[in-house]
């Protein structure tokens, strides 16, 4: 047997090399190369461009994930019916949309990116930091747009070292900034009690609120503790801030039950701050509410988008259509369950707007266009936040606006108390 | 292959011994060729099968050939990318990253074995749950070696001037010579003494007492050799898709790992390969028909294998490679494979199917 082993793996080492050898010498034909000069890029023709999208579908970010394709869907969808896109180089386009599901697992979405980026001109309102970052390299080699991405991760806005990308949600230092400064400039002296989740998520909001407060008189940060994102309870870190003496306090917490087990926890120790929660857990029906958080002299939490729940804006007309759209062209029929859903009908208005100033049917001139947009007020921005894509190491909405809780909804607000 | 197996029945038996030895000729030839000849996203969909079919391998060593439920497999796949990724990012030598990320899985792995190998059935698929479970905070909180939850990027493995191919044709050459390399190994261990030990320590722990063979010991070992082959196809994973993140390592993926090694074959080299094919190329073919529906589309995939190949899909395959070896026994020549593996091997493999339905 070794000697037949032997000579038959001789003879596949010969066979091998020499195939090895003759095909080596052979070229492909030109596979999904990026376009030279003014010849249209991938995805584009003179009537439709392909956008496409790799998002979380099924598994437990299916929620916001649908939404991030609902969005932009009936977005395009309501344009399309109205006759197309008017870009910037005189033609008229539809936008097709071209959704696949990566189940929030990297591989998956790195799969769904080599399978699309050659149909597709532009990827884009897909969710997840994991699942952006898996192929955020890949695209920066094959120069394919990944923008307006739902990831709160800055090096998605880094220009230099993401010059293919752009991220569109605030990050997560955006947010701490806005309640920062709002404290700064309520001009009381304020003693501050931090409670963060202790990964990048919490010491984001951190390094945020910190950068705003630095050097101001009124502000004294008291004290300072974290948590595990593991962790069931809270209860020991909410005891020992509230002997800190602290009338504020930063929650900078990710997860639901522990948000309200913390506000019934203080309430229990008759400890009643104002009180800041990050944007993804201050929901009035699922947080605040079941918290009892009227208990409190304020609950206050960043937003960008109109929430067409809140009763404010149930007779907005951006509300109205977009409600409507929805409905007719996203294949969301029920009331929409998560802020994405928003952000994304704001990604595909953002994403037109480049359009409208595009002059080539290149990828070069789509991502020139996008980056030079400033103070557009896309549909269902709330008044004080805007698109702005020209500043480095921003995303494309860097503003939010600070509001309280009434009881029912959040308003807007523009000093403490 | 098929086709040319099956017009063998009239070759006289020199023909047929010629052919045995063309088959794997052929597979090595097809192997060396594929690179070339399609597209980049074609080779990278099968770069990715490779990574996959031996982090199945891995857990069919433990699950299908020793019978130990393993659900951590996915714990060394993410350990093994890791060590990739820390290595390939601070310069260090390839060579050594690859052997890194082969020892750290299996001295951690043999560790996890050293406890939980003393616990019987359920018991040690209770401890292999923790793997995945702790790993993903772990891999979290030591953000100084694993970047936190932003994960880790690290792009090795670039086409060398001298071959004149692309990125993605070497890339799938190193995967196919690595995890060949890898299946190669595993395929002589387990036809070899070891394999029947195993499949009498998976049959019947006692009667593997009552003939000398301490259990427990090669519990350890079937459990450490699919740590060494999990952190294999993390160096691979890394070589392919160039990120990991915590979430590489989450539970979920474990399992469908688990579900990729039954629908693929219990027991078998062929079904570890099926089983990658299973875990990549389904998610695509389910966005395909729709992306909002994958999960429901994979569940029905996994219910019909099951009902109507309760082996597997290599199952298929089997008959096939059976009619070759009871023909083959009757070859003057000596033979690669003793029928009494084979018949070991196939009546190992009922039993292991019907317990899979259990937990």
């Amino acid at each position: 047997m070794s000697r037949h082993f032997r000579s038959r793996k001789a003879l596949v080492i010969a066979v091998a090399s020499t195939l090895a050898l003759t095909f080596a010498g052979c070229s492909r034909e030109g596979g999904g190369d990026g376009a030279t000069g003014a010849a249209a890029s991938p995805g584009i023709t003179d009537t439709t461009v392909r956008l496409g999208i790799s998002t979380p579908l099924s598994g437990s970010t299916a929620g916001p994930g649908t939404c991030t394709v609902a969005g932009v869907k009936a977005y395009f969808g309501a344009k399309n019916a109205a006759g197309g896109v008017a870009f910037g180089d005189g033609k008229t386009r539809t936008v097709e949309i071209e959704a696949l599901d990566d189940g929030y697992d990297p591989q998956r979405a790195k799969a769904n990116y080599d399978s699309l980026k050659d149909d597709v001109f532009a990827m884009t309102a897909g969710l997840g930091t994991p699942t952006n970052r898996a192929w955020r390299e890949a695209a920066i080699a094959d120069e394919v747009p990944q923008v307006l991405v739902m990831t709160g991760d800055p090096l998605f806005s880094d220009t230099q070292e993401s010059p293919w990308q752009l991220g569109f949600v605030p990050i997560y230092q955006n947010e701490g900034e806005a309640f920062g400064k709002l404290l700064v400039a309520s001009g009381a002296p304020h003693k501050v009690a931090i409670l963060s989740q202790n990964d990048d998520y919490g010491a984001g909001y951190v390094e945020g609120f910190k950068s705003a407060v630095e050097g101001a008189a009124n502000i004294e940060i008291v004290d300072e503790l974290t948590y595990e994102a593991t962790d069931t309870s809270v209860d020991a870190q909410i005891t020992q801030l509230s002997a800190s003496g602290a009338d504020v306090i930063f929650n900078a917490m990710s997860l639901v039950p522990l948000v309200v087990s913390a506000l019934q926890k203080a309430q229990q120790l008759n400890w009643l701050p104002s009180w800041f929660l990050p944007s993804n857990t201050s929901s009035p029906g699922a947080v605040v509410e079941p918290g009892g958080g009227a208990a409190f002299p304020g609950i206050y939490s960043v937003s960008f988008a109109k929430a067409p729940a809140s009763p404010a804006f149930a007779g907005d007309e951006d509300v109205q259509t977009y409600l409507a759209a929805l409905k007719e062209h996203g294949d969301y029929p029920d009331a929409p369950a998560f802020p994405h859903c928003q952000w994304s009908w704001m990604v595909g208005a953002t994403l037109e707007q480049a359009f409208t100033t595009m002059t080539e049917p290149t990828r070069d001139d789509f991502m020139r266009a996008l980056r030079s947009i400033e103070n557009f007020e896309a549909p269902l921005m709330l008044p004080g936040t805007a698109v702005t894509t020209t500043e480095s190491g921003q995303p494309a909405v860097p503003t939010v606006v600070v509001q309280k809780y009434n009881g029912k909804g959040y308003d807007t607000v523009e000093s403490l108390g | 292959m098929a086709g040319a197996r099956m017009t063998t029945a009239a070759l006289s038996d020199r023909q047929r011994s010629w052919l045995r030895r063309a088959g794997p000729l052929l597979l090595v030839v097809v192997l060396v060729v594929v690179p070339l000849v399609f597209p980049e996203s074609v080779n990278e969909t099968i770069a990715r099968i490779g990574v996959f079919a031996v982090a199945v391998l891995g857990l069919n060593v433990v699950m299908g050939y020793a019978g130990q439920v393993s659900l951590g497999q996915i714990f060394f796949l993410g350990l093994g990318a890791y060590v990739t990724a820390y290595g390939v990012s601070n310069d260090w030598n390839i060579v050594v990253v690859f052997v890194l990320a082969c020892l750290i899985p299996a001295f951690v792995g043999l560790l996890v074995a050293l406890a939980a190998a003393r616990l019987g059935g359920l018991a040690i698929a209770m401890v292999t749950v923790a793997l995945p479970i702790v790993g993903v905070p772990l891999a979290k909180r030591l953000s100084e070696f694993t970047g936190g939850s932003q994960g880790l990027s690290a792009r090795f493995g670039d086409a060398p001037e001298w071959s004149g191919l692309y990125d993605d044709q070497w890339r799938l050459y190193l995967v196919l010579a690595i995890g060949g390399a890898v299946f190669l190994l595993t395929r002589n261990l387990v036809r070899g003494k070891y394999g029947r030990v195993l499949g009498i320590v998976k049959k019947n722990e006692n009667v593997a007492s009552s003939v000398g063979i301490s259990p427990y010991r090669y519990k350890v070992l079937a459990f450490t050799l699919a740590s060494l082959i999990g952190g294999v196809s993390g160096f691979l994973y890394m070589l392919v898709i160039q990120y990991t993140s915590p979430e590489t390592m989450s539970f979920g993926h474990s399992i469908q790992l688990l579900a990729a090694m039954v629908i693929g074959g219990a027991a078998s080299i062929v079904g570890s390969v099926l089983g990658g094919a299973y875990y990549v190329l389904v998610p695509q073919l389910t966005n395909l028909v729709d992306p909002s529906l994958t999960a429901l589309l994979q569940g029905a995939v996994l219910l019909v294998v099951l009902f109507v190949l309760p082996g597997g899909l290599a199952s298929l395959a089997r008959p096939l490679g059976r009619g070759r070896r009871s023909r083959a026994r009757h070859d003057p020549a000596p033979l690669i494979t003793p029928s009494a593996t084979t018949k070991s091997g196939s009546a190992a493999d009922t039993p292991e199917t019907e317990r899979q339905g259990h937990p």
